[in-house]
């Protein structure tokens, strides 16, 4: 089920991909589609902005990714040529080309041009789309030498399988007519988006729905897209959503929409298909994260006794309801050739924890208790939440007493990461198909305070500085990838942070829905090959 | 015009609560932990530290704080309100979507309390110390005692789970396109839980008063006359007790309604209303200063102004009584 | 308020205690209000008693029904944790919640409404602009906010919600100081060249306290009543088992496990009742009105 990153070589890919879109778009399914219909998508949180340029998040794309469309997506036999054909990279690395599909318009009728690209490139991507200006920062200028090929130039190498594995998130073309000379973050297509997509903007009422409509000029030919609309319904309330779904008022609930207990009942509905497929692309890690500035949890000893005294697998089962693996470090079993289970491991064992505890130096008082913790966990709902709890009561077994401060996200955000007025503290992070991208910033030091989700636990390593830097620009893909799982192991031995349970997102599909996740980033994609059995 | 002059003298009264209310509220959310950049960072998944400190300086919060409030009263003194930068429109726009469905709700939500709050009140004391007045007193009470949110979740298990009679939430099918009548019916519908939910409290508050109220005037001397007279029991009910045992009922009424705001709330998160109350608990959250500020500001223009119109209706009572 | 101890009293004159309680006694519904915090308040004094201690640990399998298993009688929650023992004691949080926030609101509203009422003019004009702007603002809003700023911590929450109440008790306050100030026995203490802070502390306060005490219950239920909103919202204390904590989580296996939301709810609404029923009572057996009918 996992798609490796970096199987292919830079200059292979683009020959490979054309092949794979074929195979992709066609599921097992034999049935005929059927044209028309209106799926309705369950949101339980809005999303505001509508330009994937400007917010790298999959609750953006899971409302654009059917508008506007990135350069390339990702299928599960590699990558897929969308609105770039054929990729390739110079020798040292510094030119990245792309070719751009012809005869593809915009919504609006204009052409789809090298414009567009390098008006988003130069101006969003690397100045304003999050986790971009990270990737991009060496960008120097995007060339137009004809107007469907685009020159990527970098000051420093750029590795093809690292852009490869950014490009369907953080690669969305924008029109550039519409945002040339005006202020990009006010720009009124910010909330009323502009592409090249299956489907076209129609409406979006604040804290009700968005609506998008069929292309007829879609450049994938008139048969596509199959359904005539789009809704998006924002049901915060995830009781509400189960019941929305079973009363047929939505079609499909996405990114766990529903609570954990819903999930479990609906998965034996056979009206209903639930699962975790289609979010290979976007695992997460549900972490225990450790302030080194505290002198207890800068032993190591104490780190590992906490990881020996947590149930990760009882974790799974009433938390998650088994929909979960334990953590191996920073890279998910889903991340392809820079993943390894050669890895340091910590089974549950609390005799052993009590023993490492009093090693370290921290026997149990005359109440049975060694120290306290004050634990901030995130409040990105149920089972954050039940996590917290979890291991505060797993904790207070080997006689750490732990006190839970519950904040709102800013307050979390601010506690943990500027702070750093914590303990330990829970939460999770979204693994984004390369860890250079995504999961490597727990470990880099050096992120001004106050940026969420990275290395604030005061923790720092040269060796695992210089490793990620080295492995950010390294060209030759099996080197990559022998340089992440050395900092699995790393991460594993010396547990700067805990990644302790590796889950991936999960959808409740009604069987109405035909084609549904048929892709590793499905909830994202354009679904122009959707349709609906009514 | 008297009224008139009444009104301006009440309003201007209101200028300088209402300007002290948005400075506070100002420097209150200002000691809240983080501000909206980090809410909107923690939505996205996540940023780098140049994307945020940008951001920052996008939106004025790398100023100091009298800085900010300095830009913040002159704007609103000019009655802008300025810009949400969690929904990227001006803040006006913002509230103008969520106003309507606040409305709908609380004035369905308060015609129903006041109603069956007054009617049931009279009854129960017409009947003082019967079995009825103790059946509805009782109940009064129970409604009063039950938390609008557990009330919400246990009418959601039965009416739209176990009978599927009633929609789980939202304001309308989405996917209906309903116009004309079956779109007024689609989105009653949508409101009978919601009401119900935040009517119940107040509809316990007004049935105590009413019955305190018609107890006590029932026994004021114009009313023993009236009955001497031979007035019928309804009439005596209706023509000389209720107008005067209103007056405290419609008092309570406007100083109730910005715990009205409050208690929706809680409703509008549990039936995903897109209001005015689950706007304020999303903008604490996230700490869209500028919409929050603005939602305060309009619930104070209210309150105020219902406060206004409930003294000119006390007086109107109260004067055709004398006349009586 | 014993019999015991009032019936000690000669007869012909009953002691003010005595004759309150046969005034209270008359409303059955007081009574039943009266016995209902009685039960509420012995499951707070219990529940150190009744296994297991802590209500936050796990007692057994997740999502057992109630009345399944004698170990667990009212079943357990999705971490197992047992709920029963978490009724025990969210009594006890639930009690200390609606005590001390009251106390806090009180002490506020008092001081404010004292020193508005007794000084008047312009102190009482900036006070009351402020209990204006106070009774303006949404005061969920005002809460949450709150919350926001201090944190979740159940004393945050406990001060967050005694500051959002004291509006009321200050407006009592302000009315019976006001009537109080120019009462004859005051102007006397005030020609003996006392203070103002002792004549406000000393001679007027103990007067005007009785109808703000009768108040005290109807913020004691709402303060209940708002941390269990809180806490439904998420915004409550994980460390401590509160009712309103329990129904929050217990929503999530609603559709089902009805249960585990359904019995601290139903707690939650006895216990609001008891005090409203307990208010309703003192109110009548302290402001006795000729009952007709």
């Amino acid at each position: 089920m996992n798609i490796s990153t970096g199987r292919f070589g830079p200059l292979l890919a683009g020959a490979m991909a054309a092949f794979a879109v074929t195979a992709a778009a066609v599921d097992a399914d034999a049935q005929e589609p059927k044209r028309g219909g209106t799926a309705i998508i369950q949101m339980k949180g809005e999303q505001r902005i509508l330009n994937p340029a400007l917010r790298a998040s999959t609750g953006v794309y899971y409302i654009t990714g059917k508008i506007v469309e990135p350069l390339i997506d990702k299928s599960y036999d590699g990558y897929e040529p969308v609105l770039a054909t054929e990729w390739s990279s110079s020798e040292d690395g510094l030119e990245i080309t792309f070719k751009l599909r012809e005869g593809v318009k915009w919504h609006d009728g204009e052409d789809f041009t090298c414009d567009d690209v390098s008006f988003t490139a130069m101006n969003m991507w690397k100045e304003l789309l999050n986790y971009s200006t990270t990737l991009q920062q060496n960008l120097e200028a995007v060339d137009c030498p004809d107007p469907h090929t685009a020159v990527f130039k970098y000051s420093k190498p750029m590795p093809m399988d690292l852009m490869l594995a950014a490009m369907p998130d953080l690669g969305h073309p924008m029109p550039a007519h519409l945002y040339e000379g005006t202020d990009i973050l006010k720009n009124e297509h910010n909330t009323a988006p502009v592409g090249t997509g299956p489907f076209k903007f129609v409406e979006y009422q604040r804290g009700q729905y968005v609506i998008a409509e069929r292309n007829d000029d879609y450049w994938r030919g008139e048969e596509y897209p199959y359904l005539d609309r789009i809704v998006w319904r924002f049901i915060t309330d995830s009781s509400a959503a189960a019941a929305a779904l079973e009363a047929g008022e939505v079609h499909e609930s996405g990114f766990i929409g529903v609570s954990m207990a819903d999930v479990e009942r609906l998965s034996e509905d056979d009206r209903f298909d639930v699962g975790t497929k289609g979010y290979e692309n976007n695992v997460a890690h549900s972490t225990v994260e450790f302030n080194h500035r505290n002198p207890i949890l800068a032993d190591l000893k104490v780190r590992q006794a906490i990881y020996h005294a947590l149930d990760i697998d009882a974790a799974i089962e009433t938390i998650m309801r088994g929909y979960a693996k334990p953590g191996r470090g920073p890279v998910p079993s889903t991340g392809g050739a820079n993943y390894t289970d050669d890895v340091p491991t910590y089974p549950f064992d609390i005799e052993k924890a009590k023993a490492m505890l009093d090693e370290a130096g921290y026997p149990a008082g005359d109440d049975g208790v060694r120290f306290k913790l004050r634990h901030r966990p995130a409040p990105w709902g149920e089972y954050t939440q039940l996590w917290a709890e979890f291991y505060a009561q797993s904790l207070k077994k080997v006689g750490i007493d732990v006190e839970i401060l519950t904040n709102d996200a800013p307050g979390f955000l601010t506690g943990v990461y500027r702070d750093h007025d914590f303990d330990t503290a829970n939460g999770w992070h979204q693994f984004r198909a390369d860890p250079a991208v995504s999961t490597m910033v727990w470990l880099r030091s050096g992120s001004p305070n106050g940026t969420p989700w990275t290395n604030q636990f005061g923790w720092q390593s040269d060796e695992v500085d210089a490793m990620i830097d080295a492995a950010a620009s390294e060209l030759d893909p099996e080197k990559r990838a022998e340089m992440y799982h050395e900092l699995q192991r790393i991460s594993m031995a010396e547990l700067p942070v805990i990644f302790a349970i590796e889950h991936p997102f999960i959808s409740v599909t009604s069987k109405k829905l035909i084609n549904h996740h048929n892709t590793p980033r499905w909830n994202s994609s354009s679904w122009y090959d959707l349709w609906l059995d009514q | 015009m008297p009224i008139l002059i009444y009104a301006l003298r009440r309003a201007l009264q209101a200028v300088p609560v209402i300007i002290l209310i948005m400075i506070g509220a100002f420097l209150l959310l200002k000691l809240a932990p983080g501000d909206t950049v980090d809410a909107l960072v923690g939505d996205m998944g996540g940023a780098d530290a140049q994307f945020i400190a940008r951001l920052r300086a996008e939106y004025g919060l790398d100023q100091p704080i009298w800085v900010q409030l300095w830009r913040y009263m002159i704007k609103f003194l000019q009655f802008d309100f300025g810009w949400s930068f969690v929904y990227e429109q001006p803040v006006s726009v913002v509230l103008m979507e969520r106003i309507g469905t606040t409305l709908m709700l609380m004035a369905a939500s308060l015609f129903f309390a006041f109603t069956f709050g007054v009617g049931l009140g009279a009854i129960a004391a017409r009947k003082a110390y019967s079995t009825t007045d103790n059946v509805i007193s009782t109940l009064g009470l129970v409604f009063y005692a039950t938390p609008s949110f557990f009330l919400s979740l246990m009418m959601i298990v039965v009416f739209s789970v176990k009978l599927g009679w009633l929609p789980v939430g939202g304001i309308k099918t989405v996917a209906g396109f309903y116009t004309g009548w079956k779109h007024v019916w689609d989105v009653a519908l949508h409101l009978v839980m919601p009401t119900a939910a935040l009517s119940l409290i107040y509809l316990a508050f007004y049935l105590r008063l009413m019955r305190a109220s018609v107890l006590e005037v029932a026994e004021l001397d114009y009313v023993r006359t009236a009955r001497a007279k031979g007035a019928g029991e309804a009439r005596l009910m209706f023509h000389h007790i209720m107008r005067n045992a209103l007056l405290p009922v419609i008092t309570l009424l406007g100083l109730q309604f910005s715990t009205l705001l409050g208690g929706s709330v809680v409703v509008e998160s549990v039936f995903s209303l897109p209001g005015l109350g689950s706007l304020a608990y999303q903008s604490v959250v996230q700490r869209d200063l500028n919409t929050l500020m603005g939602i305060i500001f309009m619930s104070s223009v209210v309150v105020v102004a219902v406060n206004f119109l409930t003294d000119l209706l006390y007086a109107r009572l109260d004067s055709r009584i004398e006349l009586a | 308020m014993s019999l015991a101890e009032a019936s000690a009293l000669p007869p012909e004159e009953p002691s003010r205690a005595l004759v309150f309680w046969r005034r209270y006694r008359r409303n059955k519904a007081a009574v039943l209000g009266l016995f209902l915090l009685g039960v509420i308040v012995l499951l707070a004094l219990t529940a150190g008693l009744y296994e297991p201690v802590d209500p936050l640990r796990r007692a057994g399998e997740p999502l057992i029904w109630p009345f399944q298993d004698w170990a667990t009688p009212l079943g357990t929650d999705q971490l197992g944790r047992d709920i029963l023992a978490g009724i025990f004691h969210g009594a006890r949080i639930s009690l200390m919640i609606g005590v001390v926030a009251t106390l806090i609101s009180i002490a506020i509203g008092v001081v404010i409404g004292a020193i508005a009422g007794y000084f008047g003019g312009w102190v009482d004009d900036v006070l009351m602009r402020v209990t204006e702007a106070f009774q303006t603002v949404p005061n969920f809003v005002l809460l949450l906010t709150l919350v926001a700023i201090l944190g979740s911590s159940i004393e945050n929450i406990v001060l967050a919600i005694g500051i959002v109440s004291w509006t009321a008790p200050a407006r009592l306050a302000r009315a019976e100081f006001m009537s109080l100030r120019r009462r004859e026995f005051i102007e006397a203490v005030r020609n003996l060249g006392v203070g103002d802070m002792a004549i406000i502390f000393k001679e007027i306060l103990p007067n005007a306290l009785p109808p703000v005490v009768v108040y005290a219950s109807v913020i004691m239920a709402l303060a209940i009543l708002l941390e269990s909103a809180l806490a439904f919202l998420g915004l409550g204390d994980p460390n401590y088992a509160s009712w309103g904590n329990m129904i929050g989580q217990g929503r999530s296996v609603l559709r089902v496990e009805w249960f585990v939301a359904a019995i601290p709810g139903i707690a939650i609404v006895l216990t609001v009742l008891s005090f409203s029923l307990l208010g309703e009572g003192l109110n009548e057996a302290l402001n006795p009105r000729q009952k007709k009918g």
